[in-house]
């Protein structure tokens, strides 16, 4: 790092890095978004391919893939560095862990969350989502699932060296307001009612979240060192 | 004055001053609590008239009501102590955190079940997905969380600052989940069932749950000190004092 680091140059630092490695192993991004694709295919196979029973279905039922997609995913943000003593390396690198939280969030998010973005496209012809809420359905995700990111990062750094089922326990309960506005997004634009107000309030959730929820990773990820 | 309670608050925090004024607050406070919950359940259940539109069964509340209240109050006493455990690392709030989340967790538990028994005859149905109903179920996922978190973490005061940090952060969100939970019940339908607009309590009915409520919470704080006092003996079984302690309890 040359001496003119400043936290911008430490974020881009970490983004990169996170994104690097996570690129040459093809598994990390792959395989949540086939474990989405196939919860999808589950709910036809469970409940019948009756069309009109379907769509009015798929919002939700692609709204709880992704839920529980970019939950189980949570598992590669710290494990991987925990183990092989990377995390510590961060730790004692003297930079702000409440960047490196942030960096690895988003890295998190651009590697599980993006990506699902696009295989919810393929989910809408499975699931024949109705006319008019491709749109919704894309902007909710895209603040949802970046929301998801967060919460996933805190329930990975408690968790930090244990299984990922047990962080989606802690996690999922918390994450019953962002499923109920995703949902009521997409329900509110297939009534034709005004669906922006609550995507104001996914907003707001997303600007309070972001900084909070970072905070309380940092710490968590403070009560594993000490 | 201020000065003493303060310092009295403090030596508090010390686990064998606090062992010691739990044992001697329990020995008496235990049977009045008892005391307590018994008037109020036999008042209730035995003695109060019944109510015009539901009869007999509405007895229920007597135990749903305060286990419900409990159920929440619980998790914000967790959230307090659990801040305190954070910013002061006190020993004592880890333990407390510790004692207090399966209680928590049973009373929101007896709240959904008497919930349910109560509902079978009233509303012909166990489970209705009305907002409150989903809103104290989500409270049980959230202690059953904290729970599986400490529980699996080997190193006690880690344990301790991890559920404190998840206590914090659900208590922070909990009111975002019971708005959301009650724009869900208005946007998906309207609900079926309303807990029927009961006619206002005569004292006759109010008074027994009163002093239930009173009861309930006073035998949550004897289960708990006494739940506490384990704590401290395990943790602390390495220390002379706690030596010194069971000695004189084999001796008499």
């Amino acid at each position: 790092m040359n001496e003119k680091s400043t936290l911008f140059n430490w974020f881009m630092l970490v983004l990169k890095r996170d994104l690097v490695l996570s690129f040459k192993k093809i598994a990390t991004f792959m395989i949540p978004l086939v474990f989405f694709l196939i919860v999808i295919t589950l709910f036809p196979l469970a409940l019948g391919t009756e069309g009109s029973f379907l769509s009015t279905l798929s919002s939700g039922v692609i709204w709880v893939a992704a839920l529980l997609s970019s939950l189980l995913a949570v598992e590669s943000i710290f494990n991987e560095d925990y183990r092989d003593g990377t995390l510590d390396q961060f730790l004692i690198s003297g930079e702000p862990t409440f960047i490196l939280v942030l960096a690895k969030v988003l890295a998190h998010w651009l590697v599980t969350g993006a990506p699902l973005l696009l295989a919810s496209l393929i989910s809408t012809f499975f699931l024949f989502l109705p006319e008019g809420l491709l749109f919704p359905l894309l902007i909710s995700l895209l603040m949802g699932t970046f929301l998801l990111s967060l919460l996933g990062a805190l329930g990975g750094a408690l968790t930090i060296g244990k299984t990922a089922i047990l962080s989606a326990v802690i996690v999922l309960p918390l994450s019953v307001p962002i499923l109920i506005l995703g949902v009521a997004v997409m329900t509110s634009a297939l009534n034709g009612q005004d669906f922006f107000s609550y995507l104001y309030f996914l907003g707001a959730m997303l600007a309070i979240g972001t900084p909070g929820l970072c905070l309380a990773t940092t710490e968590a990820i403070f009560i594993n060192y000490d | 004055m201020i000065n003493l309670i303060k310092k009295w608050l403090i030596s508090l925090g010390s686990p064998p001053f606090f062992f010691t004024w739990a044992s001697k607050f329990l020995s008496w406070f235990y049977p009045i609590s008892f005391l307590l919950l018994l008037t109020g359940l036999i008042w209730g259940i035995g003695f109060a008239p019944s109510d015009y539109k539901q009869g007999e069964v509405y007895r229920i509340i007597f135990i749903h009501v305060p286990s419900a209240i409990l159920g929440q109050s619980v998790y914000l006493m967790m959230a307090i102590f659990g801040s305190i455990c954070l910013i002061w690392r006190a020993k004592l709030a880890g333990m407390f955190l510790r004692s207090a989340a399966p209680l928590g967790a049973s009373f929101t538990l007896i709240a959904l079940v008497s919930g349910a028994v109560w509902g079978k005859p009233t509303w012909g149905t166990w489970w209705v997905w009305d907002a409150r109903l989903t809103s104290t179920l989500i409270l049980f996922f959230l202690y059953a969380g904290i729970i599986g978190l400490y529980s699996s973490i080997d190193n006690k005061q880690k344990g301790d600052r991890a559920a404190s940090l998840i206590s914090v952060v659900g208590v922070i969100i909990i009111p975002v989940i019971k708005k959301s939970v009650d724009w869900w019940q208005t946007l998906h339908q309207p609900s079926t069932f309303t807990i029927t607009s009961a006619p206002s309590m005569t004292p006759d009915m109010y008074l027994p749950l009163l002093i239930c409520v009173i009861g309930f919470y006073s035998i949550l704080l004897s289960m708990l000190l006494n739940r506490l006092r384990a704590e401290i003996l395990i943790r602390e079984r390495n220390t002379s004092w706690v030596q010194q302690y069971l000695n004189n309890q084999v001796r008499e």
